[in-house]
């Protein structure tokens, strides 16, 4: 069985290495001197932006050996379907992996984009679904649905759009109505995007149950990610596929990876040693399993070459893999043999980590022992 | 200065059928000419590409995505409804395709869909109370693209604590475009439009003070002096944009880029 492997897409603005942090490659923050996407010109502003950065990393993404790229969404990012859309004529077998939150968007509306998305690429669009961390970002983006009340509506989202569909379709719900809802002629027929669910909490965990291809999770320690896959596969009639987000940082030897680490841990002042906190049942865990770690970035390594201390060097999940190519060969060949079925890699910068990545690390993959 | 619009395509194209004996590798058109017309535009120096709203065709953001990626200059005008996303979103996706484009995308609000367009959309509000929900929306829309925090809390939809990050790339709020008639659809425009959408037979003195007053016009006929003329005595009675229907072919557009505009237009010497 093949083993799906995706890269992830900076959507907040990449940096031009961990250890710098500084966001120079498109992204939001002010102007700063080596900036691109947008950069200067003749001392003005050169016309362009964030998304012909992004063009470049889902080339080299395609190129090095991925299947497609996943594009978060979050506050301070740029939104996934004005990027997928904008960027679906300039690659040929890249899949788009849209994160998107059910509660932002009507189920039609969702529908209608993703079928003409789907035409636009020949089928290339995957579903990342995500149904909130709580508290107040849900807030910023207007949504007061409760946390467990989400995954109510994502799953009915799920059913009103996938009912659309395959239309006409009926349907009065707890969060939508519809009346003869069904996609125009021209974009019927086509395949239904493969979804990637996220969520750790137990109401994650029963609708990814219904609903998902692919039961998605940040990397964690490995015994308590084969505990969370356990309990998936026992809330599911049909098991889903797993999924990992993994960040990766591979270098030759092992001493440069951490020299990397090292490097980026020093430029740290004592609060962004120390993050915020998240409603997110996924950020609550990842914590838990770092809490008591000391003062040193060595002492989250909380298994060989598994390294809890991503999220202070850049936006984003705790845990990632730290080593020489073969180390991280190796912890990736021991989470496929642990039942990952697809990834969702990533590393500073996105661009030549991608075909760092795909050189040097993806050709060491054994696969599964058994 | 008179800017001059054509309507994008929605549906692709049907197809000439070839003889037997010829060799036909043309792949399968899944997509409107949307991409062509756009460059068509572009490269003719016309203003701007409306595309519309149809439930029998694709998206009109996606498509409008697509056409901003391919062109530098024309403005490009999607057209929805406010019940497809919170306002939040649609902000949060536009503010991205304005990042993407050097501010070129434009709304256009399409607030009284036929009852059961609507219905099969989800949505089952009618009458009046659609102009309060698309006054809410474009009013969390703007609110959250201009300040930060900024709450809101109304019937329809809410936001607290809301606020987009800055951004050092140009990212102005989407030019926005209402039509109607009715004293609702006129007092919404006054609140909110750029410009106000009427069609020929409409009186231009609808539109409220302060809004650009855009017409709607037919050009079935490839008459480029009856068109231009038309155009000029329009524009005389103070009507600043002009979208011409149907929705074009690359042809068309070429027709208004090369036959009308120099018309409309001095054209400048010495080019090249």
């Amino acid at each position: 069985m093949s083993v799906d492997i995706y890269w992830r897409i900076a959507m907040e603005g990449d940096a031009p290495a961990l250890r710098l942090g500084d966001i120079t490659r498109g992204g939001f923050g002010p102007y700063l001197p080596g900036a691109l996407g947008p950069g200067l010109r003749g001392g003005a502003p050169d016309g362009y932006g964030p998304v012909d950065y992004m063009g470049e990393v889902a080339r080299a993404t395609e190129r090095s050996g991925f299947v497609g790229g996943l594009m978060p969404s979050f506050p301070e990012t740029d939104d996934p379907w004005a990027a997928a859309a904008a960027l679906a004529g300039e690659t040929t077998a890249y899949r788009f992996m849209i994160a998107f939150q059910p509660g932002f968007l009507h189920p039609v509306q969702a529908a209608r984009m993703s079928a003409s998305l789907q035409a636009a690429t020949g089928g290339r669009v995957v579903y990342n679904i995500i149904s909130g961390g709580g508290g107040p970002q849900q807030l910023w983006w207007g949504d007061k649905v409760a946390h467990d009340d989400r995954y109510a509506r994502t799953s009915e989202f799920l059913d009103v759009l996938k009912g659309v569909w395959d239309g006409p379709f009926d349907h009065e719900g707890r969060f939508y109505r519809v009346e003869s809802a069904a996609l125009p002629p021209e974009l019927r027929g086509q395949p239904f995007p493969e979804i990637f669910f996220s969520g750790s909490s137990p109401a994650a965990i029963a609708a990814a149950g219904r609903h998902a291809d692919y039961y998605l999770s940040w990397l964690e320690p490995f015994d308590a990610l084969a505990a969370k896959f356990a309990l998936v596969r026992e809330h599911s009639d049909t098991p889903p596929k797993f999924a990992v987000r993994v960040d990766v940082l591979a270098r030759e030897t092992e001493e440069e990876a951490w020299e990397e680490v090292r490097a980026g841990w020093a430029r740290l002042g004592d609060a962004q040693r120390t993050p915020d906190a998240s409603e997110s049942v996924g950020w609550q865990r990842g914590r838990a399993f770092t809490a008591g770690a000391g003062d040193d970035f060595r002492d989250l390594e909380v298994q060989p070459n598994v390294w809890g201390g991503f999220n202070r060097l850049r936006p984003g999940p705790l845990f990632g893999l730290v080593g020489d190519y073969h180390q991280v060969a190796a912890r990736l060949d021991e989470l496929i043999d642990l039942g990952v079925d697809a990834f969702i890699l990533a590393g500073v910068p996105h661009l030549e980590e991608a075909q760092r990545v795909g050189r040097h690390v993806l050709p060491l993959l054994k696969g599964k022992i058994a | 200065m008179t800017r001059l619009h054509v309507v994008a395509p929605t549906r692709a194209p049907g197809r000439a059928v070839l003889p037997d004996f010829v060799t036909d590798v043309r792949p399968r058109a899944v997509e409107p000419e949307h991409r062509a017309v756009g460059r068509a535009a572009e490269l003719g120096g016309l203003d701007g590409v409306l595309v519309p709203f149809d439930p029998g065709g694709h998206d009109p953001l996606v498509l409008a995505a697509a056409v901003l990626r391919d062109t530098r200059h024309v403005q490009v005008a999607a057209e929805f409804h406010p019940a497809i996303a919170t306002p939040v979103y649609a902000a949060k996706l536009s503010a991205s395709l304005q990042r993407y484009t050097g501010g070129r995308l434009a709304w256009r609000l399409a607030v009284d869909l036929a009852p059961d367009v609507a219905r099969a959309h989800g949505d089952f509000l009618d009458g009046p109370a659609r102009y309060a929900r698309a006054d809410e929306f474009l009013t969390i829309a703007k609110g959250v693209w201009g300040e930060r925090p900024y709450t809101f809390e109304g019937e329809h939809f809410q936001v607290l604590d809301g606020g987009f990050p800055g951004s050092r790339v140009p990212r102005p709020f989407p030019r926005v475009y209402l039509s109607g008639t009715s004293p609702e659809a006129l007092a919404l425009s006054a609140k909110h439009a750029d410009a106000h959408l009427i069609g020929p037979d409409d009186d231009p003195g609808l539109v409220p003070d302060g809004v650009d007053a855009a017409l709607r016009l037919r050009a079935d006929v490839q008459d480029e002096t009856a068109l231009a003329e038309e155009i000029r005595r329009r524009a005389e009675a103070g009507i600043a944009e002009f979208f011409v229907e149907p929705a074009a072919t690359p042809g068309t557009a070429y027709w208004l880029a090369q036959r009308v505009l120099p018309l409309l237009r001095k054209e400048t010497e010495g080019v090249g």
